[in-house]
This record gives C-alpha cells, sequence and structure tokens, in this order.
C-alpha cells in the first residue's frame, strides 16, 4: 500500500494525454482474497476502486478523477499453467501480454490479440478494455480468445464463469459481459485464454495509391475474392510525410495513401495469397506494390505502420489519438469527413488503421496544450464521431469509453440503451464503487 | 484536467527534454526496477511524473519519495531505445539529481572521496592510484583514455589496449572525464572535466570504457570519440585475431581442443546511449563460441557508483544475472566497462564460480596475432 504524494502522483494519470486525478491511496493486492477484502472495506465504507494493470489504456479508463483507491494488479501476474491438450492457458491478470505471447511461442502456440501496447499491458487490462490490435481482421480480438475468468464483485463475492471449454451456455454469457467492463462490473482476478497454433510462414507487402479511396477499392476487391488477409493496415498521406520525416523508412511520399497487408499459415498458402492481393491492389490501380522476399524485408515493411504514432507525436507536444470505426467500406467516406473536420477546425489530422477493421486511428497533434488547441481539437473529434455514427459506425472500435468518451456513448447507444447499462452497474455494484463516472454512470 | 506536459517552471528541467515524455508507458517493461516492484514510482514514466512535479513545485525537493527514486534508479537509460517518442531519460536523470541531491542535503558521503580524487589530475596521483607512469606512446593514432579508476583497478585493460592498437598515443597526465560527476549530481562539473579532457588529448578519444564514452559523446560529440570495439569493429582497424590454429594455439591450453564459450555483458550507456552492441559480440565470435545471455542487454547493478551506494539493490540484480551466467556454462563472461567487470567478479568470486570475467581487451589480446 502506498499513501505518499509522490505515488499518488503517479498514478494519477494513465496513457490518455489531458486526464488526470489523484488516488487517495493505491493498494498492489497480492492475492484473491485481498482483492476481495479491499473491496468489501471500500463498498462499506463507499469509497471509489479503480483497477489497473500497466496504465496504457488510451480513454482515461483509469484516472481516479474521484479519488479513492488505485488498485494495482501488477503484482498478481503469474503463469498458473499452459494446458497443451485444451490449448488453453491460465493466468494471473497482471501477467505481461507480451509474457503470455512468448511463453505460448515456446510450446508452437500463439496468442493471436496483439493491441499497440502488447510489450507493456497486462492481460486483465487487454481483457477489461476488450482489446483490439493487428490481427482483429482474420483472428478477431481479446474477447475471442477469453475462455474463463475468476472475478471479484464489488461487494467481495468470488464468481467463476466459463472455463477451458468451446461451449459452456450454463447460465447468461456473463464471461462476455466482464470482457469490456472496464474495470466498472467486477475485478478480474484469474484469466483463462485460448491459444491457436502458430503459423509456420508470415509474409508482407505493401501497396501505394494515389487516393485512399482506391485503396479502399482494393481492400474490398481482395475481401470479395476470397482472401483473409491476416495484416491489413493503412496510412494515410499525412502519416507517410510524417513517417518519412521522423522514421525514414523509404516511402515514396507522392502517394496518397498506404496499403500494408500480409498473410500468415502453411508457406504455399502465404505466397498464394500474398500474390492475390497484390494483384487485386493492381487491379484498383496501385502506384506501386512491393512484397517483401524474406523476413528482414517484411520487417522494414511492418516498421512504417508502427512509426506512424511516433513520428505523429514528434509534431508537437500533445498527441490526442481516437479510434472511431465504420463498416470497412466506408472507409474512404471515413478519411473524407475526418480531413473536412480538420479542415473546419483548423487542424491537421493524420490517419492511420486498420484498414481490415475499418478502425481508424485520426491523430490530432498540437504545439501546445493551450485551450483554444483543444477546445478545437475536441470540436473535430465530436464531428468525427457524429461522421462515424452516421456512416453505420461507433465512437470507439478498441480503446474503449473511460472518461474520455463517456460524453459521447448516448449518441451511440440511446437513450434507453443507456438506462439498461446503468441496470446491470448496479446489479454488480450497488454502491457504485467501481470505476465510477465510467461505463454504467 | 490539467496536461500533461507542464508549461513554464522552475527551471530545473530542460523544458524540451521533460515535455517530451507522452506517458504512453512503453518504458515500463524495459526499465529493471518497474520489472523487480512492479510500482510505477520506480518506473521511467513515473519518474518522469516526478520530475515534471518538482518543476512545477507540485512537490518539494526534500519530498521522499523524490529523493528515494532519483537514486533508486539505475540510470541504465534502457528506456531509450523503447521510447517511441524519444525522450532523454538519461539526459533528464543528470538534471534531476543535479538539482535534487545537492538539494536535498543527502549528497552521498560514500561519493565524497571518490569525486574529490576525480576531480584533478594530480590528486589521483596522490592517493597512488596512477602506480606507475604509464609510458606514453609515440603512434600517430588515437589517444587513449586511460579512466580515472580503470587504470588503478584494471591496469591490464589498458595494457591490451595498446596491444591491440599499436598507433595508440597515450597521455600520462590525463584526468577523469567527468561521467561520474554528471551521474551524480553535478553536472557542471561532469562537462567541465570532459572538455578539458577534450582540449588535452586532440583527435579521436579511444575509450576501454562504455560509460566515459557515452559521457564524452555527449559533451565533445560523436565524431571525437571510439569506444574500443566500435573501433576494433571498423575495417581499417581490425586486429588480426585468431583461435586455435597451428602458429597461434591461444594462451590457455584448456581451450587447444574446444572453443571458449564466451558470454557478453553490455555496457547500459555504451548500448542505450550510443547503441554500439554489436561490435562486441562480433568481435567475440573471433575467438570463440559466443553465449547471448537472456540479460545481456540488462543491467548488472553496478551502474556507477550504484553499487557503492545501494548495494543491497545492486546485489539483487546482480543475482538474476549470475544465475543465468552459471546457467548458461560458460568459461569467460566480457565486460566493456570497468564498472561491470568489478560487478561481476566481484560476484562470481563471491559464488566460488569457475568463471572467469575479463575485459573485451584482454580477452581480444590474448588472441591477437601482431602483423
Amino acid at each position: 500500500m502506498r499513501a505518499d504524494a509522490g505515488a499518488l502522483r503517479v498514478y494519477a494519470q494513465d496513457a490518455t494525454p489531458l486526464f488526470r486525478g489523484e488516488p487517495d491511496v493505491v493498494v498492489l493486492p497480492g492475492s484473491t482474497a485481498e482483492v476481495a477484502g479491499v473491496l468489501r472495506v471500500a463498498t462499506e465504507l463507499g469509497v471509489p476502486v479503480i483497477p489497473r494493470g500497466a496504465g496504457t489504456n488510451l480513454s482515461a479508463g483509469t484516472i481516479a478523477d474521484r479519488g479513492g483507491i488505485m488498485l494495482v494488479l501488477t503484482r498478481m501476474d503469474g503463469l498458473v499453467e499452459v494446458d497443451l491438450d485444451n490449448l488453453a492457458a491460465v493466468c494471473q491478470p497482471g501477467l505481461p501480454t507480451a509474457r503470455l505471447g512468448a511463453v505460448a511461442g515456446e510450446h508452437g502456440l500463439l496468442y493471436p490479440p496483439d493491441p499497440g501496447s502488447r510489450t507493456t499491458s497486462t492481460i486483465g487490462g487487454n481483457v477489461a478494455e476488450n482489446a483490439g490490435g493487428l490481427r482483429g481482421l482474420k483472428y478477431g480480438v481479446t474477447r475471442d480468445y477469453l475462455a474463463g475468468c475468476e472475478a471479484v464483485l464489488a461487494t467481495g463475492e468470488v464468481i467463476r464463469a466459463g472455463g477451458k471449454l468451446v461451449k459452456d451456455v450454463a447460465g447468461y454469457d456473463i464471461l462476455r459481459l466482464l470482457c469490456g467492463s472496464e474495470g466498472t462490473l467486477a475485478v478480474l482476478t484469474e484469466l483463462t485464454v485460448r491459444l491457436v497454433p502458430a503459423p509456420e510462414a508470415t509474409q508482407l507487402g505493401l501497396a501505394y495509391f494515389s487516393t485512399l479511396a482506391a485503396a479502399g477499392r482494393a481492400v474490398s476487391r481482395v475481401l470479395r475474392g476470397g482472401v483473409l488477409p491476416a495484416t491489413l493496415e493503412f496510412l494515410d498521406a499525412t502519416c507517410i510525410e510524417t513517417v518519412e520525416d521522423f522514421a525514414a523508412v523509404g516511402l515514396r511520399r507522392d502517394a496518397g495513401a498506404l496499403l500494408i497487408f500480409g498473410q500468415d499459415g502453411g508457406p504455399e498458402g502465404v505466397a498464394r495469397d500474398v500474390t492475390r492481393i497484390a494483384e487485386a491492389c493492381e487491379a484498383e490501380g496501385a502506384l506501386d506494390v512491393v512484397v517483401a522476399q524474406d523476413a528482414a524485408q517484411s520487417d522494414r515493411i511492418l516498421e512504417a505502420r508502427r512509426a506512424a504514432l511516433p513520428s505523429l507525436s514528434r509534431l508537437g507536444r500533445v498527441t490526442l489519438l481516437e479510434d472511431a470505426t465504420v463498416p470497412r467500406s466506408q472507409i474512404a467516406a471515413m478519411v473524407e469527413r475526418i480531413e473536412a473536420a480538420g479542415a473546419r477546425h483548423g487542424l491537421r489530422i493524420g490517419t492511420f488503421g486498420h484498414a481490415g477493421d475499418g478502425n481508424l486511428h485520426p491523430t490530432v497533434v498540437l504545439a501546445d496544450s493551450g485551450e483554444d488547441a483543444v477546445a478545437r481539437a475536441h470540436r473535430a473529434f465530436e464531428d468525427i464521431f457524429e461522421a462515424a455514427i452516421a456512416l453505420g459506425g461507433t465512437i470507439t472500435g478498441e480503446h474503449g469509453v473511460g472518461l474520455a468518451k463517456l460524453p459521447y456513448l448516448e449518441r451511440r447507444l440511446g437513450a434507453e440503451h443507456m438506462a439498461l447499462l446503468r441496470r446491470i452497474k448496479s446489479a454488480f455494484d450497488p454502491q457504485g464503487i467501481l470505476n465510477p463516472g465510467k461505463l454504467g454512470s | 484536467m490539467s496536461p500533461n506536459a507542464p508549461t513554464g517552471g522552475r527551471k530545473v528541467f530542460t523544458p524540451e527534454l521533460l515535455d517530451r515524455c507522452i506517458s504512453c508507458g512503453f518504458c515500463l517493461p524495459a526499465c529493471p526496477t518497474y520489472v523487480r516492484t512492479g510500482v510505477e514510482t520506480s518506473s521511467p514514466r513515473g519518474r518522469i511524473d516526478l520530475m515534471r512535479a518538482v518543476e512545477t513545485g507540485v512537490l518539494p525537493d526534500d519530498d521522499a519519495t523524490v529523493q528515494e527514486e532519483s537514486s533508486f534508479c539505475l540510470g541504465c537509460r534502457a528506456c531509450e531505445p523503447v521510447c517511441p517518442a524519444g525522450v532523454q531519460y538519461g539526459a533528464l536523470l543528470e538534471e534531476w539529481r543535479d538539482h535534487t541531491w545537492d538539494r536535498g542535503g543527502r549528497r552521498r558521503v560514500r561519493l565524497k572521496p571518490l569525486l574529490w580524487g576525480a576531480n584533478r589530475p594530480w590528486r589521483l596521483r596522490a592517493m597512488g592510484l596512477v602506480r606507475r607512469r604509464t609510458r606514453g606512446g609515440d603512434g600517430d593514432g588515437p589517444q587513449l583514455m586511460l579512466g580515472c579508476y580503470e587504470r588503478a583497478l584494471f591496469p591490464k585493460v589498458s595494457r591490451a589496449a595498446r596491444a591491440l592498437v599499436p598507433a595508440l598515443r597515450v597521455d600520462p597526465g590525463q584526468g577523469c572525464c567527468g561521467a561520474l560527476h554528471a551521474h551524480n549530481g553535478d553536472l557542471k562539473r561532469g562537462r567541465e572535466l570532459a572538455e578539458e579532457l577534450g582540449r588535452r588529448l586532440d583527435g579521436t578519444i579511444l575509450t576501454t570504457a562504455g560509460g566515459c564514452a557515452a559521457h564524452l559523446v555527449t559533451v565533445l560529440g560523436a565524431d571525437r570519440v571510439r569506444e574500443l570495439s566500435q573501433y576494433l569493429a571498423e575495417a581499417d582497424h581490425r586486429p588480426r585475431l585468431t583461435f586455435g590454429a597451428a602458429d597461434h594455439p591461444g594462451p590457455d591450453p584448456a581451450f587447444a581442443a574446444r572453443r571458449p564459450r564466451i558470454a557478453l555483458q553490455d555496457s547500459c550507456h555504451l548500448r542505450n546511449g550510443m547503441g554500439v552492441f554489436r561490435q562486441p559480440r562480433e568481435l567475440i565470435e573471433e575467438v570463440g563460441e559466443y553465449v547471448e545471455l537472456p540479460s545481456a542487454s540488462e543491467c548488472c547493478g553496478a551502474a556507477g557508483t550504484y553499487s557503492i551506494l545501494r548495494p543491497r539493490d545492486s546485489k539483487r540484480i546482480l543475482d538474476d544475472k549470475l544465475d543465468q551466467i552459471e546457467a548458461a556454462q560458460v568459461d569467460f563472461v566480457v565486460a566493456v566497462n570497468p564498472g561491470c567487470l568489478r560487478q561481476l567478479q566481484t560476484g562470481l568470486k563471491r559464488r566460488r564460480s569457475s568463471v572467469r570475467a575479463l575485459h573485451l581487451a584482454e580477452l581480444l589480446a590474448d588472441h591477437y596475432v601482431p602483423a
């Protein structure tokens, strides 16, 4: 337990810019029993409890804006077992995602979800946020690999849901409800996740287009043609330019859009699919198509995508990243509206993201955190969320609602749906102590 | 809601350095103190937030957490290569210690004689650290930096360096490079000493100490400084090395029939500050079978003066490393910085291990074939 001013200060932030809120105390429990003890006391006293892993979320989901107990689960980082017969792993919530990935790899297996923060983030945090990542299109997201959990309710009872089962319809699907509940319903204390056989081979390629619309048409052509790529990412012209300015990975600056594609699986199938994707890009008028010939070249291609956010962040002091999501057929239309929103509010917005998922990351970089600039950015994001909803999309694809997007949630869900969330919340957490002021508030 | 980036402050820190951090947390798993505690005050992101609190005056200079964390940090800079925003943590830490260690009134007593001695070349001599007047080389090559304590603790290292680079020039009257001061809360003196050394030693300065190399690069610029492995790996300077060949079987009869297994301990500042880590591995491969330890790139706990200031924490980090060295069944573990070498030798001796720790220069000199 820590209550020194320094610790309270440090745990006042997560990875979301512009949000801070100091807890009154930081508690690092070592067991499920200790978690239950903290929650019983907190419910009795009506004190907020904010469960937290590595604090890499981008929605201000772990900000203690009402004070209370910051419940940090990083000490509970054990890997209980890797079950090769049932292709499952059982772990504690504080286990880093990357460590689970490494252990799975040692057994020739793969834990597919790979959010951008996977080197730092914890499995518990990934489940609480239902984290996505670069493999969403073919493999799905965290939810698709969560098989079971142990959780402590706000009142201190310990429940278990699911297990090492492929099929299980006994009761409401509490497991899926807890996945993505952002620490507002219960505290996850043990997770059972599914693993899959690791693919033998991976190959990547990239294609330049003169416009994002052309890249969008290429994505549709690829998927209609019967290929489900493991990787399908895009960068807009602003991102291409910035990546070249700061990371110099050798991209063509004259292109309007860059599509990064890839496939994994058996070596022959991979080669065939990658050729088919390249052909689809050419058929949609790609300016240039490059297919990696070896692992090193594949890595360099992915580097362009990885460098997008860090490069954008060097344009100014405050980087605001959103994740509006639309049906993938609407990507080009959505990017057009993002650009229009930027122009309307005097901002330059770079957009990159997961083309196969329709999951976009419009990014605003401000020279400083002055009120005027921040207000303009917020107005632009409001326009962007409106546009996403109008195109049949959502306000967040993978980052979560947290504090940052709660004001926009009702526009996406409607008043009745919001009321239902509140009733669910009060069934789990009658005193409203778990991560208050976020989902279900 | 208040912005992450502070605007205006007490000028303890260079604002551009402090503003760079975007709080993404990518540094957490790279940080030895975070990995061992799981507490974010002991992480780079957390420490930068503490620095911001000092800068804005939210936390006083003598705040216990501020004092503790500025000292608990190893200063290994493992957070820098993984930082997507390019935060120069090492520079921030130097500014932090420069400010906090002075004002908090806890300037480490144990360090005083060390820093005092290294402050002036004559004091080093007077303290008996320079036992024998080093013979000045008469080549036209780079200038060898002798290192203030390295020359006393490991005189064989500079002799080995001179064997490997016959053209080396050696100026016995040179002083300390100031890394010791810069890393321990005296940034100004650290810079002065580096500048003094830069004036005294003209041309390229060659050093066998990764920590000194990185400090000199910061003050004098990368074109004035070469660390030994960096220099030897350059095509023009590559020494002829051999192992097991009939004409030069190497000094140790134990390895007449098999190549020795050799591990490396990276120098943190050499790797994280200068990006030099490929070179020592390449050179080791030429004389033995290179074995990469799982934690080769992680701090050994020596961390400059850390092993003197925080012996318990230092030993905890070293113990994990020694377990790996013994499990890897190597014959030698090679260091490229005197602090690491001393740390490894002390630890291995304490365990009565059969593994021998030595400096890269010594290893290579054993296998050097003069032209």
